[in-house]
């Protein structure tokens, strides 16, 4: 399959997790939209880095990979030690720094 | 020759179809649940497509991370803090903002538009254009990518294990049970 095949099914995966961003008010998910929109990104890196002929575009894949793992565990704890002081997993109840 | 070339090109057009189907599905399913569980599931549904599809770029040792890091650790964090905090939404979409919100999603959506016409329209040139055979025998394997990771990248990669470290401390910190005889610091 030529390169802008991937290219488009990446940015049709990366604004659908924009949009599951955007519209959802449940932590849990927001998060798991972050997640899709990264694994986006790392389907692009990977389809250039295949045309380009280059693997360094693997390494960067394995970077965002790594980072998509750290921001998924400091997330949940903050998930979990916001849902234990306040009840909730609403991102529009939690509004306490809201001036 | 020519027929073999064709029908290969064919199977992988028919592999490229179903795992990106696979991939968009998943994700629409994602962002569209009502219960975070079921979620939780489309979202392990498009990671396996996307290590599909990943397979097909011939990236072999992401493709394995992939299903190992994604579909693997991270969900069952995903599906370990869903138990804790499972609250069924009563109104999954805020009724409060949702005109700001809904100029937010047409306005991603006129990007999505703009970038995917442009990549449509570009889709000529030589590096949108270039299709996929493997350009050095051991492209994406372990050994190849390791030793890229290990001469090259060896001080981003010793950076990404210390960001992976201050996570793992940042997390046990985060959550840990603060009694309630001992003042906390953390407020």
């Amino acid at each position: 399959m030529p390169t802008y095949a991937y290219i488009l099914v990446s940015l049709a995966l990366f604004f659908v997790g924009a949009a599951g961003v955007l519209l959802r008010r449940n932590v849990l998910i927001v998060l798991m939209s972050v997640e899709l929109q990264l694994a986006a990104g790392t389907l692009a890196l990977l389809s250039f880095s295949r045309a380009l002929g280059d693997q360094k575009g693997h390494v960067f894949a394995f970077f965002v990979m790594a980072l998509a793992a750290a921001e998924a565990a400091v997330g949940l704890a903050i998930v979990v030690s916001v849902f234990r002081t306040r009840r909730t997993a609403s991102l529009d109840e939690v509004n306490g720094l809201k001036g | 020759m020519n027929l073999t070339a064709h029908s290969a090109s064919m199977a992988e057009t028919i592999a490229f179809a179903i795992l990106s189907a696979g991939v968009l599905a998943g994700g629409l399913l994602t962002i569209t649940r009502r219960n975070p569980v079921s979620a939780v599931m489309s979202l392990v549904l498009t990671f396996a497509a996307l290590a599909g599809l990943f397979a097909t770029l011939s990236a072999h040792f992401l493709a394995v991370l992939q299903i190992l890091v994604y579909a693997g650790a991270i969900m069952v964090l995903f599906v370990f803090v869903v138990m804790m905090v499972n609250r069924e939404e009563s109104t999954p979409i805020a009724r409060q903002g949702l005109c700001t919100r809904a100029v937010g999603v047409l306005a991603a959506g006129y990007v999505f538009y703009r970038v995917a016409w442009l990549v449509g329209h570009e889709r000529g040139m030589p590096l949108l254009a270039a299709s996929a055979t493997p350009p050095v025998k051991d492209f994406g394997t372990v050994s190849s990518v390791g030793a890229l990771l290990f001469s090259d990248f060896l001080f981003p990669f010793e950076a990404i294990s210390l960001l992976l470290l201050v996570a793992v401390i940042g997390g046990v910190m985060l959550t840990r049970h603060v009694r309630e005889d001992r003042p906390s610091r953390v407020s």
